[in-house]
């Protein structure tokens, strides 16, 4: 469809003039400036009453016309004014689970002069409109929906003004270079106790654990809970035989990735993260063991998002650094 | 189609789809919607201002919270009310001010609806679109600010909608607004003066339903003094050379000549009138000697007014019989025109024909016995017509005939009455008389109605007619000198004539006796004297300057402008003007953006360090952020490279680091360290262009 095309090419240029960057000086090179619909049914108005000065040859309608005509001009300049001079820096991208709002904060510095009525807006969501007066700066908070696990990365946010009277809009874009986290959606391992596993022999789980014997299964040692105990086995073999699904030393105070053989690794993540709630919640030290990484246990808030991080970001390249315009730049 | 609409749906919830309208918005929106009715409360019926005010009192106090809009049901039951009301009243006629209050009647019912922004706009468009009405029917200077003030209440409803929590809104926005307009008045005013007038591109008359006050084309005894109670204006004039005496002003608007007992009208029917509308401006440049102004006001009635012997200088005047003139159609805006004042040419007097001496010597065939009789005694005694008018103006100087506006009712055989037993009458009265006794003595007359006199204004540089100069006169045909100008009114109170109406009836202190509100009723306090003709004065020059401004005083003005500017280089001038302010306006927030740069010496430093860099033959493109620059840098020398990213983490530490970081001290320090950046980064990049 031409119109897509038009509209990526359009977007393409709109990139390369406004590269990711955290902060964002708004100025000529990038407002855009058009009037919006009721911008537009003004202008009609316009050209009627200029007819009806010209029909009943009416000096003061064509006075009337004029000067709303040029008050339309000075909006204008108004508009684009009023967004011009402004500076919007992301001061804080922030995290949270998959399908949680995510809020980044935006900081608007005025120059000066004031910068009224400013509205943010990503596709999905808007802030209402915030003032920035001359000289003073305003947080804005814009929540993101995070709807995949990771790096959180508005394409653009827009950055827009209708100010003073609704018949223009100037707007322009600010592309974070910083994204939010994202973490997986925390969704609670289940319970392989024996119960379950006896009523539920068929299902996917139990087939699993059942496939993986020789990796997972290890003796009966001391200390090891009794739900634990493959107790079909016990009733086959007479073997006490523990499924180790929590960490290859049976530590509890590990949670690990290899933990649940065979699942998916986002649901995997998943697990994990409910796990980690789970330990913060109690209090308990735990580590987490990736593939990729591992972090000591420890207690503690800080510890928690920084293991939760560590989940969100599983096998994810960082981003921002690739997107440059370096593929644009002449050589 | 369906992605279409989907796309829709995801779009940016923009700050339009706000739902509710702010109270101090509206505020604006009611204020404006009362100032803009104000012009046109003497169009619209009182139901329908008492319902506009109900209605927008209705939306205010649901605002408030006080009461709940009403629902579809009564919305609807108030719809129909409404305009069964207007149904009613308006019984088929459809006029301007019909369409004015159907108008009304549409914004009145819109304020139960005004719930979103959208409603809000749509509401402004119809306010303003009021205002453009309002200026078709009124147009004095002070009916212009108010309607000004109207839009400006708009555009500041407009504002508060679009910034509802602002601080300090309102000093802001006046502040905004004020200087908005200052700095557009210039650019209005040029194109005010220079937009090209265009002829009317179709035509639409202004049928105003209302009766104008003025004179008709009818006389019943009566009618006039009537009119005498009015203080409105009628028409200024301005001359070219002095202001003729006051018993020479006799402003001939038309001949009467038929009488059915009772009252004088016209024998002939006006002509149809042709399409199209009167032109308002006509005679523009400087007055020759000799020549005269007529500013109308609206009449709503096609003759214009002029001194005897006059000739039409400006072509929107229709010349007609007996020296009287007419519009195209009726005059329903302000109207100039211009005449010429004949060198006092006698005309070549032939014997009337013989179908207008019947005419002119038309009566009723009973009636009026005693005036009858005394035209065949005053027939009897005198040898010319001429001495038999004089014996009548004689009999009106010496018996006790009085000049008054509360003549007593005269029923049957009313010039019998007012001759013989009431003797007491108004212009109307004793014109009527005279005529139908020089009419029964055979010689042929006619009754003129028109204005006698006028008030000198400010500055005594042009005359003010009001209605209470409206004056009825007699013109006799004598042979050998033609139709001749007969007052019996001047022989009756001839200070009537000198000075006015005021004197005339000073005694009887009837002046404007019912007309509380008018100035001129208090024309002997010399303070209301003064501002009023002041005030006229004002009005006068903004009806002839401003709102006179059309396509002729346009090409007059044009034409003494250097240069020979047609309609058409009219058009380039103002397409060029548009054109220029545009680029104006770009170039002042180009320079506005220059100057906030080099406020910066932070931003100046990173001018200068982009500038080395491209000197270095590293291309650097419009869109690069420093680091990405520093990165592109250190490819192609890693020690100038280090040095850059160096330098431009430096830069964004203190663009986008602390916010409390500004304080001098510090900002000096950073400042002298990108400097030694900027210096040895040049070392770097010379030495690596000339190892490469």
């Amino acid at each position: 469809m031409p119109r897509q095309l038009i509209r990526q090419r359009w977007l393409r240029w709109v990139n390369r003039r406004i590269p990711r960057s955290d902060a964002q000086q708004f100025m000529q090179r990038n407002i855009f400036i058009l009037p919006t619909g009721t911008g537009l049914i003004f202008g009609i108005l316009l050209v009627i009453m200029l007819l009806t000065g010209i029909n009943y040859q009416n000096s003061l309608v064509y006075l009337l016309t004029f000067l709303l005509g040029v008050v339309f001009v000075a909006a204008m300049h108004q508009t684009h004014k009023n967004l011009a001079g402004l500076k919007l820096t992301l001061v804080q991208a922030g995290e949270g689970h998959v399908g949680d709002r995510i809020p980044f904060v935006f900081r608007g510095a005025a120059d000066d002069s004031d910068a009224i009525a400013v509205s943010l807006s990503l596709p999905e969501n808007s802030v209402s409109l915030q003032h920035v007066l001359a000289h003073e700066t305003t947080d804005m908070v814009l929540m993101a929906r995070g709807e995949r696990r990771g790096y959180l990365l508005p394409e653009r946010v827009r950055v827009e003004t209708r100010f003073p009277f609704g018949l223009l809009k100037a707007w322009s874009w600010i592309r974070p270079a910083s994204a939010a986290i994202v973490y997986p959606r925390p969704i609670a391992p289940p319970e392989w106790s024996g119960g379950v596993a006896e009523d539920d022999e068929s299902s996917d789980a139990a087939v699993t654990v059942a496939g993986h014997d020789q990796a997972e299964l290890r003796p009966w040692r001391q200390g090891d809970l009794t739900q634990r105990v493959q107790w079909k086995r016990y009733a086959r073999t007479g073997d006490m035989v523990i499924a180790d699904w929590e960490g290859e030393q049976g530590s509890p105070s590990w949670l690990d990735f290899d933990a649940f053989p065979g699942v998916d690794v986002e649901v995997r993540l998943s697990y994990l993260a409910a796990q980690i709630i789970e330990r913060s919640k109690s209090n308990e030290p735990f580590g987490l063991r990736l593939p990729s990484t591992r972090i000591e246990p420890d207690t503690g808030p800080t510890h928690t998002a920084s293991c939760l991080r560590e989940l969100a970001v599983y096998g994810l390249p960082e981003p921002g650094r690739d997107v440059p315009a370096s593929k644009e730049m002449p050589s | 189609m369906s992605r279409l609409v989907s796309r829709f749906r995801r779009a940016p919830a923009s700050p339009s789809k706000q739902p509710v309208v702010p109270g101090r918005a509206l505020i604006w929106l009611i204020g404006a919607f009362g100032v803009l009715l104000l012009p046109q409360w003497d169009r619209l019926p009182l139901w329908l201002l008492v319902a506009c005010a109900l209605l927008a009192g209705w939306r205010w106090l649901s605002q408030e919270g006080r009461i709940r809009l009403p629902g579809r049901v009564v919305r609807t039951l108030i719809m129909i009310a409404l305009v069964a009301t207007y149904a009613i009243n308006i019984n088929g006629r459809f006029t301007v001010d019909t369409a004015a209050s159907f108008f009304v009647i549409a914004v009145a019912l819109k304020w139960l609806e005004t719930r979103s922004q959208r409603d809000y706009y749509v509401l402004f468009f119809i306010l303003v679109y009021l205002a453009t009405v309002n200026f078709l029917f009124e147009q004095g200077i002070f009916w212009t600010l108010l309607n000004l003030g109207g839009v400006l209440m708009l555009l500041i409803g407009l504002q508060v909608l679009n910034a509802p929590d602002l601080p300090h809104a309102y000093r802001l926005g006046w502040r905004r607004l004020g200087g908005m307009f200052l700095k557009s008045l210039p650019i209005v005013v040029l194109l005010f003066l220079f937009f090209p007038r265009l002829a009317p591109l179709w035509s639409v008359p202004l049928v105003s339903g209302a009766a104008k006050t003025g004179i008709s084309d009818t006389m019943a005894p009566g009618d006039i003094s009537n009119l005498a109670q009015s203080s409105e204006r009628a028409f200024r004039v301005a001359f070219g050379e002095a202001i003729p005496a006051n018993e020479d002003r006799y402003w001939r608007g038309l001949i009467l000549d038929r009488f059915d007992g009772e009252k004088w009208s016209q024998w002939q029917r006006e002509p149809r009138r042709a399409p199209g509308r009167v032109l308002s401006e006509g005679g523009v440049g400087t007055l020759n000697p000799g020549e005269y102004d007529v500013l109308m006001d609206p009449s709503g009635q096609r003759w214009a007014f002029s001194l005897e012997d006059s000739s039409a200088v400006s072509n929107n005047l229709i010349p007609a019989d007996w020296g009287l003139f007419r519009f195209r159609r009726p005059a329903d805006t302000p109207v100039r025109y211009r005449l010429a004042l004949a060198d006092s040419a006698p005309l070549i007097h032939e014997p009337l024909s013989e179908a207008m001496e019947r005419r002119f010597l038309q009566l009723p065939a009973t009636g009026n016995p005693r005036a009858r009789s005394l035209a065949l005694e005053l027939k009897r005694q005198s040898t010319s017509s001429r001495e038999l008018i004089d014996s009548l103006l004689s009999r009106f100087r010496t018996q006790p005939y009085f000049y008054t506006l509360r003549p007593p009712p005269m029923p049957d055989n009313g010039v019998d009455t007012l001759l013989f037993d009431a003797m007491r009458g108004f212009c109307a009265h004793y014109a009527g008389a005279t005529t139908f006794v020089l009419r029964a003595a055979g010689i042929p007359a006619r009754v003129v109605v028109g204005y006698q006199g006028g008030e000198l204004g400010a500055g005594d540089d042009y005359l003010i007619v009001r209605q209470y100069d409206a004056h009825a006169w007699v013109e006799a045909w004598l042979p050998g000198s033609g139709w001749t100008r007969i007052d019996p009114t001047a022989a009756i109170a001839p200070s009537r004539i000198q000075s006015g109406l005021r004197e005339a009836v000073a005694e009887e202190g009837s002046f404007l006796e019912g007309n509380w509100t008018s100035p001129q009723r208090y024309g002997d306090v010399p303070l209301v004297q003064w501002a009023s003709l002041q005030l006229d004065k004002l009005n006068y020059q903004w009806q002839r300057w401003v709102v006179g401004y059309q396509g002729q005083s346009q090409m007059d003005l044009m034409s003494r402008l250097p240069g020979n500017i047609g309609l058409k280089d009219l058009g380039y001038l103002t397409a060029g003007l548009v054109a220029f302010v545009l680029l104006l306006i770009g170039l002042v927030a180009a320079w506005r953006q220059r100057r906030l740069l080099a406020k910066d010496p932070f931003a100046r430093l990173l001018v200068r360090w982009r500038r080395d860099i491209e000197r270095a033959n590293i291309p650097v493109s419009h869109g690069q952020t420093p680091l990405q620059i520093a990165d592109s840098v250190a490819c192609h020398s890693p020690h100038a490279g280090a040095l850059a990213r160096s330098f431009a983490q430096t830069l964004n530490n203190h663009y986008y680091g602390g916010l409390n970081s500004d304080n001098q001290q510090n900002s000096r320090q950073v400042l002298l360290r990108l400097k030694k950046l900027l210096v040895s980064q040049k070392k770097a990049l010379r030495h690596s262009g000339a190892a490469s």
